[in-house]
Formats: structure tokens, C-alpha cells, sequence
């Protein structure tokens, strides 16, 4: 078994709002660890991935610190780096199609409107971490990826920005003011501006941006 | 692959949808988190122990299998939990209509 703390807290990028990312490696099934705490991964699952040259092997690879290991191995450091990102553009493109079903979903319905919102802010931050993980210099696997990209960066009002954020992790902390309809309706009213930013990153990674 | 993400996440709109139709008190369910779901029964005043809640940790617990198996590839073990699941979410909408929570 191995322990390893990644994200935010390995960035030193720390803020009243922002939870500790824990990964555990272990062989079959361990019930001490609850997939509310921990991000839970077989050895076999993480090589595969490292194999793939999947976003969150890149992720580890980059921003994790070992906790604890049961035989004093580093597991993940002793992988070397990942295979180079190659699925830019299908991940891209996966999350654009997360983003258009949320936002079909929050106009057709009025029952879960935070998950919606929650769902856009999840595409937006994958979305910005996949491209600049597939075309810029220096990733960025933070929260706030989206913000970070140079002259790609979203830009949408704060506060709108803010209600998405604040909508996914009521759906997953549960912590949180809930959000109001009039929140909701400012973060709607950017969706358009959202589409059209991933449009064009998408079609930039599609003209051979990516650095492969 | 690519697609498995996405279609799980339909999953989890379908069932808070059937969920979220009915008027709670206080708040929606606003995800299948353990913790999302304590607050939903928390601020609603939702008896822990009753039908609706078991079914809906049920739901989530499976959903976190998916999640962790979503990369890899599709075993039989795999595809029960999907049908599980859709099982639990018609299970869901039947306690909603016929029982006052």
C-alpha cells in the first residue's frame, strides 16, 4: 500500500475553500479507504495509465508527494515519467460534450440546476487542463486551470465563474451556500461565451496545436 | 473509453433528476457524494434509515465503483453495475411515489 498527497496541497496553493487530495495504491480490495477521502487505485490501474499517458498519470507524475509506503519504495517516482500526452483532442473533446448535455440539461429542466452548473464548471476545468497539458509549456491541473492559460484563458465574470465553482463542491463537499436561482442565472448567462472559448481551443488543437 | 465518462455522469443526472422532481423542504440532492447525500438528509429532516435513503447510498456506492472502474475495460462484473444501477433508479422512483419520505 501507498499513500501520496497531490494536488493543491503539493502546489502550495492553499486557500479556505480548497480540500487535500489523497491517492491510495492498493492491492485488490482495502476497505479502510473510503472513496470520499481518497482517489483509490490498483498498482495494475496506475501502470496502465502511465502507460497511456493519461492526464491524471501526468498530474501525479508532476504534483504528488509520497505519505506513507509499506515497504519505504516510492511506487509512483520508481514509474519514471508517463508516455506523452496523445488524446489531446478526444479528451477536449469529451469534455465539450459533458459541458453541451449539462447545459441542455439546465435549460430543459429546473430539478437539479447545481449539478448542471456543476457539471459545467467540472468540463471547464478538465477541458483547460487537458489543453494546456496537450499545447502549452507548463501544465496546469489546478481548480482554477481555466483561469491560467495566457491569452487562452476564459474569461467570463468573476462571479459567474464563482457560482460554478461554489455549485461543484456543494455536489461533492457538500459544504457551502446553496445557490440561488438569480446565481444560477448569472452563471447561465455566460454558457454562451463558454462554448464558443472551447470552440475555439478545440479547433486549435484540432489545426495541430498540440504538442505531441 | 471516451465514452463511459460521460455516459456515467447521464447516470448520475438521471437519478437525481427522479430525486429532485419531488419538492424537498429545504434543499435538492445536489450529487451522489456521501457527503452531498448527509446534507440532503440533514437539512430536509430525512429519516437516515428509511427506504429512500438505503437506496440512494446503494446507488452511490455503485457509482463510485463505476467511477474507478471507467477507465478500464468493460468486464462482466461492470456491466451488472450498470444495470444495478438502472434498477436502483427505477427502485428510487417507486419509493418516491409511494411513500411519504
Amino acid at each position: 500500500m501507498h499513500i501520496y498527497a497531490f494536488g493543491s496541497v503539493c502546489r502550495g496553493d492553499v486557500s479556505p475553500g480548497s480540500d487535500i487530495d489523497l491517492l491510495a495504491v492498493v492491492q485488490g480490495h482495502d476497505p479502510r479507504f473510503s472513496p470520499d477521502d481518497y482517489s483509490i487505485y490498483s498498482y495494475e490501474r496506475i501502470r496502465e495509465i502511465w502507460a497511456e499517458g493519461n492526464p491524471f498519470a501526468w498530474h501525479l507524475a508532476i504534483e504528488s508527494k509520497l505519505l506513507y509506503s509499506c515497504n519505504e519504495s516510492d511506487f509512483l517516482k520508481s514509474l519514471g515519467k508517463p508516455t506523452a500526452y496523445k488524446n489531446c483532442l478526444q479528451d477536449c473533446e469529451k469534455f465539450f460534450a459533458l459541458f453541451k448535455k449539462a447545459r441542455a440539461s439546465f435549460e430543459s429542466q429546473a430539478e437539479s440546476k447545481v449539478f448542471d452548473l456543476s457539471m459545467v464548471f467540472l468540463a471547464i476545468r478538465n477541458f483547460a487542463t487537458c489543453f494546456s497539458l496537450g499545447t502549452l509549456d507548463k501544465p496546469d491541473f489546478s481548480r482554477s486551470s481555466a483561469l491560467r492559460l495566457g491569452k487562452h484563458t476564459l474569461s467570463i465574470p468573476g462571479d459567474a465563474y464563482k457560482v460554478l465553482e461554489r455549485s461543484r463542491i456543494l455536489c461533492t463537499r457538500a459544504i457551502g451556500e446553496p445557490v440561488s436561482d438569480g446565481e444560477a442565472q448569472v452563471a447561465f448567462g455566460q454558457f454562451s461565451r463558454i462554448e464558443e472559448w472551447m470552440k475555439g481551443l478545440l479547433a486549435r488543437v484540432g489545426n495541430g496545436a498540440a504538442r505531441i | 473509453m471516451q465514452h463511459e465518462f460521460n455516459n456515467r455522469i447521464a447516470a448520475q443526472r438521471a437519478i437525481l433528476r427522479v430525486i429532485n422532481r419531488k419538492s424537498w423542504s429545504s434543499e435538492q440532492l445536489f450529487g451522489l457524494s456521501s457527503k452531498a447525500i448527509d446534507r440532503w438528509v440533514s437539512v430536509n429532516h430525512i429519516e437516515s434509515g428509511s427506504e429512500l435513503v438505503k437506496l440512494i447510498r446503494d446507488v452511490s456506492a455503485k457509482m463510485f465503483f463505476l467511477a474507478n472502474k471507467s477507465q478500464e475495460q468493460v468486464s462482466d462484473e461492470y456491466t451488472a453495475v450498470r444495470v444495478e444501477i438502472a434498477a436502483a433508479c427505477d427502485a428510487i422512483r417507486i419509493e418516491l411515489e409511494g411513500a411519504a419520505v
